[in-house]
Order: C-alpha cells, then sequence, then structure tokens
C-alpha cells in the first residue's frame, strides 16, 4: 500500500518530537527576564506571567542559567525528574496497551500478505539469511534517508516561515489518521467480534470521532480529551508500522531511529534542535499536532490568575486573542525540560506562588516517542507468543526512558 | 464599564467568562454538523463551570448552552439507539437493502 503524507509526517513526528526533549533554556529564560520589583534571586526564579513581547535571546538565556544554587541544583532532579517521568508513563503505557491489545486480539495487524510500503521496497522472501539481512539494512537506509530529507525539508519551511504550508500538511495528516485509519481499525475489530455494522452508524462515529479530533488537537480542547486523541493516533500510526513494516526491517529500523535520533537531537547543527531552537527564538510553540503535553495552560476550568494577568492587561479586545496568546505564551512556558537545572528552578518557583502551578507545570514528550515504544512493544508482542517478551519489552523501555532522561539531566548540568 | 480600571484578577475571570460564552456558543453551533459527539464534550467539560462553581454573570448564557447541548445530545442518542437496534433486529429480514446498507457481515449468522 502506498501511504500518503501521514507516513512521513509521522516519522517527522516522531523525530521532531524527539527534539522536545532538548532543553528550552530560552524560553524559559525569558520569564525571569521579565521586569521585578524584588530583588535578583525571586526575579530569577519568579517565572512571569507572561513572557515578554520580545522574542528572548539565546545568549541572555546562558546568562540568566549560571546563578542557580548548587543546591538547589541537586535537589531538583531527583524531585522533578521522578515526578515528571511517572506523569509520561501513564501515557506511554496507555498507547502501548491499546498497541499491545490490540495486536492480540485483532489478526489483521499482523496478517503479513506480502504488501510492503513504498519506503521498504526490498522484499523479506529471500532464500538466505544473508539476503535477508541486506534487504533489512538496504530497507532502512531508504526510510531513514525519507526520514532525513522530510526532517530537513520541514526544518527549512519552518525556518522560512511557510507556516500555512506546514499546517496545511499536519492537518492533512491529522485528517488520514483520524478518518481513514480509524475507520480501517474499526472495520477490523468489527470483522474480529464477528459484529454487524451499517454503514450510517459507522459514518456517525467515524464523522464525530474525526471531527471532534480535529478540533481538539488542532483548535482548543479539554485536555484530556487532547491528550487521549494524541494516544489515540498515535497507537495507530504504531499498527500501521508493524502491520506493514517486514521483520527484520523493523527492527533495523528502531535501531536506526535511535541512532538518528541521537544525532539530530544532540548535534549543534542536526536538524531538529535547529527546528527547537528556531521556536524558542521566536517564542513559539511548535505545532500543535506533534507534542504530546500532560499539563496545559488552558483557559477554561484551569486559568491560574498569575498567569494570565498580564494578557488581560494588555488585551482587551476579544476573548479569543486573548486565549490565543494565553495558550501560546502558556505552551511557550509550558515548554519544559524536566532535565535542565533551569526548568527545574522553574518549576521551583511555580510551586512557591500556587499549587496548581506545580500540577500544571507539565512535561510534553513527542508522539514520535510514543510511536517508537509502541511499536516496539507491538512487535514484541506479535512475534513473541507470550506474554512475558512483551512485558520485558515495556519494562525495559521504561527503564530506558528514566535512565535517558536522567542522563540528560545530570550532563545538562 | 472601563477595564482599565478593574485589578487584574478581575479582568482575568471576566475574560475567561466572555471567552467561555464564545467558545461555547461555537461548539454549540457546529454540533448541529451531525456532531452529537461535540455536544457531549460540550457538556461534560461546561457542567461543573455551569452547575457547581458559584454565580457569576456569564454563568447564565453557559448554562443555557449547556442545556441546549444535553438537550441535543439526548435527541440524537435517542435517534440512534432506534436507529442500531432497528438495523440489528431487521437486518436480515431485510435481504439486498440489509446487505447493501452493512458495512461488516458476520459470519455464520444469517
Amino acid at each position: 500500500m502506498s501511504t500518503s503524507d501521514s507516513e512521513e509526517d509521522s516519522y517527522n513526528e516522531r523525530t521532531a518530537l524527539v527534539a522536545s526533549e532538548i532543553p528550552s533554556v530560552p524560553s524559559y529564560q525569558q520569564d525571569p527576564d521579565q521586569p521585578q520589583p524584588a530583588d535578583m534571586e525571586p526575579r530569577r526564579r519568579t517565572v512571569a506571567p507572561e513572557p515578554a513581547a520580545e522574542p528572548p535571546s539565546l545568549d541572555r538565556s546562558a546568562v540568566e542559567r549560571e546563578p542557580v544554587d548548587l543546591e538547589e541544583e541537586e535537589e531538583l532532579p531527583l524531585k522533578y525528574g521522578a515526578k515528571h517521568v511517572i506523569m509520561l508513563f501513564v501515557p506511554v503505557t496507555l498507547c502501548m496497551v491499546v498497541v499491545v491489545a490490540t495486536i492480540k486480539s485483532v489478526s489483521f495487524y499482523t496478517e503479513k500478505n506480502g504488501q510492503q510500503l513504498i519506503y521498504t521496497p526490498f522484499t523479506e522472501d529471500t532464500d538466505t539469511v544473508g539476503e535477508r539481512l541486506l534487504n533489512s539494512v538496504l530497507n532502512t537506509i531508504i526510510m531513514i534517508s525519507v526520514i532525513v530529507v522530510m526532517t530537513i525539508f520541514l526544518v527549512v519551511l519552518y525556518k522560512y516561515r511557510c507556516y500555512k504550508f506546514i499546517h496545511g500538511w499536519l492537518i492533512l495528516s491529522s485528517l488520514m489518521m483520524l478518518f481513514w485509519f480509524s475507520f480501517m481499525y474499526l472495520g477490523e475489530v468489527f470483522k474480529t467480534y464477528n459484529l454487524a455494522m451499517d454503514y450510517p452508524t459507522v459514518a456517525m462515529i467515524i464523522w464525530n470521532f474525526g471531527v471532534v479530533g480535529m478540533i481538539c488537537i488542532h483548535w482548543k480542547g479539554p485536555l484530556q480529551l487532547q491528550q487521549a486523541y494524541l494516544i489515540a493516533i498515535s497507537a495507530l500510526m504504531a499498527l500501521v508500522f508493524i502491520k506493514y513494516l517486514p521483520e527484520w526491517s523493523a527492527w533495523v529500523i528502531l535501531g536506526a531511529i535511535s541512532v538518528y535520533d541521537l544525532v539530530a537531537v544532540l548535534c549543534p547543527k542536526g536538524p531538529l534542535r535547529m527546528l527547537v531552537e528556531t521556536a524558542q527564538e521566536r517564542n513559539e510553540p511548535i505545532f500543535p499536532a506533534l507534542i504530546y503535553s500532560s499539563a496545559m495552560i488552558w483557559m477554561v476550568g484551569m486559568a491560574n490568575p498569575a498567569r494570565h494577568a498580564e494578557p488581560t492587561n494588555q488585551d482587551t479586545g476579544s476573548s479569543d486573542e486573548e486565549a490565543h496568546r494565553s495558550e501560546g505564551s502558556a505552551l511557550a512556558r509550558d515548554w519544559v525540560e524536566p532535565e535542565t537545572q533551569v526548568s527545574s528552578g522553574m518549576n521551583r518557583s511555580y510551586s512557591t506562588e500556587d499549587d496548581l502551578d506545580e500540577e500544571d507545570r507539565g512535561v510534553k514528550l513527542g508522539l514520535g516517542d510514543f510511536i517508537f515504544y509502541s511499536v516496539l512493544v507491538g512487535k514484541a508482542a506479535a512475534t513473541g507468543g507470550d506474554w512475558n517478551t512483551t512485558l520485558a519489552c515495556f519494562v525495559a523501555i521504561l527503564i530506558v526512558s528514566v535512565a535517558v532522561r536522567k542522563t540528560k539531566c545530570w550532563r545538562r548540568k | 464599564m472601563n477595564l482599565e480600571r478593574l485589578p487584574n484578577e478581575e479582568k482575568l475571570t471576566l475574560c475567561r467568562k466572555y471567552y467561555l460564552g464564545k467558545l461555547q456558543m461555537y461548539v454549540c453551533v457546529w454540533g448541529f454538523a451531525f456532531l452529537p459527539f461535540l455536544w457531549l464534550v460540550n457538556v461534560v467539560w461546561f457542567f461543573k463551570e455551569a452547575f457547581v462553581k458559584p454565580t457569576y454573570t456569564e454563568q447564565l448564557q453557559i448554562k443555557t448552552y449547556v442545556k441546549r447541548s444535553g438537550l441535543g445530545l439526548l435527541l440524537w442518542v435517542a435517534v440512534l439507539t432506534t436507529w442500531i437496534t432497528i438495523f440489528q433486529h431487521f437486518r436480515a429480514e431485510w435481504g439486498e437493502v440489509g446487505d447493501y446498507l452493512s458495512f461488516t457481515i458476520p459470519l455464520g449468522i444469517p
């Protein structure tokens, strides 16, 4: 089956998401730059309600970062690292559970009927092991090059402010996910459980699911619903990968992707890093459809007066505008990298202000990571017959992700 | 009412309520496009705001929207339930029409 943008996009999402783990120093830094009447300490610590109108500069942030107390530095990762990691465990686990449950029950996703994605043209039905290995490696090379090209394309578009194009692309791919893939999924589930279903009802279900999903992800919606939708589309994407990637290619690709992630995210010239840095420089949130955030400062029901005081000051116009601005700035503020001491500092300062702040200090994780982990666990569940393999994979992923985060955290110090 | 004279907190709450009303209006209107799920989201999301929180000026508007969404939702639920029951019951008897309407046909059951 020839997949569409969504495949590439999902990989872009995936890779773009890893970028979310880059410490977003600048956007945090601007908050302490807000003029505060108090002295240096609280000034550094206090998160001003709104980031300044002018975009923060990377230089300032570097300077600001230094004077945090040593004690606090040591304390913070311990206090906040665990909490944030746990906040991410739940959605990742949910996604994996959905994927594994589907794999185990709906046989469609484990049937190999010889169809492959156009990105993995080499077949694995070869005569010798050597050939098979060679084909997997070739498939991987093709897949990774596609990903690299698409990522660079995305970064270039972003740098040259072709926002319309990017938004259109994202909307198209989320449309595809929400309508087409969920239609297929629903069909397969009904077939598995041998239920009769008629077209009008299915049309209603898919229509509702899709439209509310689009609204929640790209516009406004209750936070939990948005999270649920993001988990759902990650699971759908993971299922598609599990079905259409041949066995050995899948594992080699997974390995190669991790390496690519590290390179793209940590290298100074890596595309993902550039993407995140550009977003921070411009003080803009990264595209909504790509990031899972565990807390969003949303005016409806969760508004924190201290945060929104500034937009209300400056904008007496339409409330929509305010909501957008506060959302934008809130997202920029929320761009927490729990690994960094800076963000930890921010966290702490928030907690001194308001209880709500601490819970609102969400973490963000790229959807790509969700898909990645789910594909891993799903493949394990599909290949290995029993639950031990699956559970072992699951535990390994959790441990590794915790370890990676902690390492980044300590490294940043 | 002069917005500059209000303290921050009040401004916030005011704009929040205004915003809620607008958001709700959009959601309600859109729900007419065969989207009972949207109405459900509206009801659940704004239920606390409308009925549990202490009264404020714009709350009345929010309440009306929640009620309207609730009504629309109930109506749709009734329609859908009726249709699904009819379809499941009479699918076999309808013969060709039944098959034409079917998205999935169970195997082994007439």
